[in-house]
């Protein structure tokens, strides 16, 4: 998605970020649903408003920006709304689509300890580590400083790494490790 | 502190990431909901310069006008005082609003209200000069125009009008007693009287200064004339000068007593018709509730009489106490440029303060204004994407 011709063109934008986008959204929200219905929202407002995007600028952190923020209006005017059991349709998905018990818990322990995070937080985490935007990126697209996603993404990792989620997995990887050597 | 590295947490979330499936029409969907939907004319949006420099001028140019609006708006009050403090002197002894007094011609009547004050201030001891205070001042650079008779009224009535006046007199060296005969001989010789007078005279050896205050009970019509004879006497330091349009009162309070009066009458042919003891009693009862009223408003009536007939003028009379200092000996050129040195330094600090706190108050405005706009911006932004 680059600062081209391809700006009049929605089908280049989907194909190019509709995946991630969606992913990103999952990951940040927590659930398949509403990350569907964020990126197609937030995919429709970006079309409407291309006029707004600078001529030569990149649309990717652009086109991130409208997504978090679409997911950011989910998360504090619906989501707390509605009576939903956290993270079980999250794990269903994932069960569906893993392809074995290890990996699914794992995913599931990553999704929790996302959760577990202030949403300012896990959307940096996100984008950084899912979506590979560079700080700058980052910055852009969530209207900061990348001072201020550096020090963001830096307290985020301090969390995730004391969460327990995390921990038992990495205690659960050096029992496998040692029942291995044995 | 522990953190999390970044290769594994990278590959978790992709991982986990890769676990939510994607739909298959979700891509269709939404393309064919933006072929549906154009882009949106953006008017706002439009005005809004692309570029970064193009915004950075609009900035400029907003705060420009900001800060020329504020100036603007600060200069007024800022230039008052310096109006007042240059033209003070010069404007102090005209008087700026109208005297009835010597402006109404008697039989002109008015609607009720104030019809209008002056009053005049002569600072650091200036005279007033010659300005008659019947002659309403046309402001600065303007003609003096000749007084315009106050229109007819309607009721037919002769203009009443209560007038009052303070006018302060320095004597400075010169002795209280004249000034007081004096006074007294004006008030009796336009036919009016001295109402009341407190004189208080210092010790003989003059450390505290002689002052005095006299009402003036002066005929309506000769109020301005009285006004100027007592200019002439000192210096004068201030005066004020006001005159209220009492007719509709006066109207008012002559109709009521007229129709209770009227009232009254019928009352006495009803208790002349009379016959038993309970009717004239009855009769006697509303006759004397009536007589009661007319009293009291013919009591009104009588007072405002009184105050129109005679205006009130107070004089305040001062000695200044001491005399002028001696002049200071001629300095020395070392001497006069020391201290002209030391007045041009006062007067640029104090130059600086003057200007600093409008200054001060500009960039606080400024900053508070771009701190609002930023915010605004930044929701506007919010709620657009």
């Amino acid at each position: 998605m680059g600062g081209d011709g391809r700006h009049e063109d929605i089908g280049a934008w989907l194909a190019d970020g509709y995946v991630t986008s969606f992913r990103t959204a999952c990951l940040i929200l927590g659930n398949r649903a509403d990350a569907e219905e964020a990126v197609q929202e937030a995919f429709l407002r970006a079309w409407r408003f291309r006029t707004s995007l600078a001529p030569g600028s990149d649309v990717r952190p652009w086109l991130y920006r409208v997504v978090v923020n679409t997911c950011n209006s989910k998360l504090r005017s619906e989501i707390p709304h509605r009576d939903r059991r956290t993270g079980d349709g999250d794990l269903d998905d994932l069960v569906a689509a893993g392809d074995g018990a290890t990996q699914v818990e794992q995913s599931g322990d990553i999704v929790r300890a996302l959760q577990s995070l202030p949403v300012h937080l896990r959307v940096v985490v996100v984008l950084r580590y899912y979506a590979d935007l560079t700080e700058r990126e980052i910055a852009t697209a969530i209207g900061r400083r990348p001072g201020t996603v550096k020090s963001r993404l830096h307290e985020a990792r301090r969390l995730l790494a004391m969460h327990p989620a995390l921990r038992s997995t990495d205690d659960r990887s050096e029992l496998d490790d040692s029942e291995v050597a044995e | 502190m522990t953190m999390l590295d970044e290769g594994p947490l990278r590959a978790s979330l992709v991982e986990a990431a890769d676990g939510f499936p994607v739909s298959d029409d979700a891509i269709e969907r939404i393309a064919r909901a933006a072929s549906e939907a154009g882009p949106r004319a953006d008017v706002v949006r439009s005005m809004v310069p692309r570029s970064r420099w193009g915004r950075v001028a609009l900035a400029a140019a907003a705060v420009a006008i900001v800060a020329g609006g504020v100036t603007v708006i600060g200069g007024a009050p800022g230039s008052s005082p310096a109006h007042r403090s240059a033209a003070g002197p010069s404007v102090a002894p005209g008087i700026t609003g109208v005297a009835p007094s010597t402006t109404l011609p008697s039989g002109s009547p008015t609607s009720g209200g104030p019809v209008g004050s002056s009053s005049s201030s002569a600072g650091s001891g200036r005279g007033v000069g010659t300005s008659a205070p019947a002659q309403p001042s046309a402001g600065p650079g303007g003609s003096t125009p000749s007084p315009a008779p106050l229109p007819n009224g309607v009721v037919g009535q002769p203009a009443k009008v209560v007038t009052t006046g303070t006018i302060d007199l320095a004597l400075g060296d010169s002795p209280l007693e004249p000034a007081v005969n004096r006074l007294t001989a004006i008030a009796v010789g336009s036919g009016g009287f001295v109402a009341r007078s407190a004189v208080q005279v210092g010790p003989s050896n003059g450390t505290t200064p002689a002052s005095g205050t006299l009402v003036l009970q002066v005929p309506q019509a000769a109020f301005s004339t009285v006004l100027t004879q007592v200019q002439s006497i000192a210096k004068v330091t201030s005066m004020t000068s006001t005159s209220t349009d009492v007719t509709g009162q006066y109207v008012d309070l002559q109709a009521r007593i007229d129709a209770l009066q009227a009232s009254r009458q019928q009352y006495l042919t009803i208790l002349a018709k009379a016959t038993t003891i309970g009717d004239i009693l009855a009769v006697q009862s509303q006759l004397d509730t009536i007589q009661s009223e007319i009293e009291q408003l013919q009591g009104q009536l009588d007072l405002l009489n009184g105050q129109t007939t005679y205006g009130s003028l107070t004089v305040s009379l001062s000695q200044s106490g001491h005399r002028a200092p001696p002049p200071p000996p001629p300095r020395s050129g070392i001497d006069r440029a020391w201290q002209q040195s030391v007045g041009g330094f006062t007067s640029g600090v104090e130059w600086l303060i003057r200007i600093a706190g409008r200054t001060v108050f500009v960039l606080l405005f400024l900053v508070g204004l771009a701190f609002a706009a930023r915010w605004a911006w930044r929701a506007w932004r919010r709620t657009l994407l």
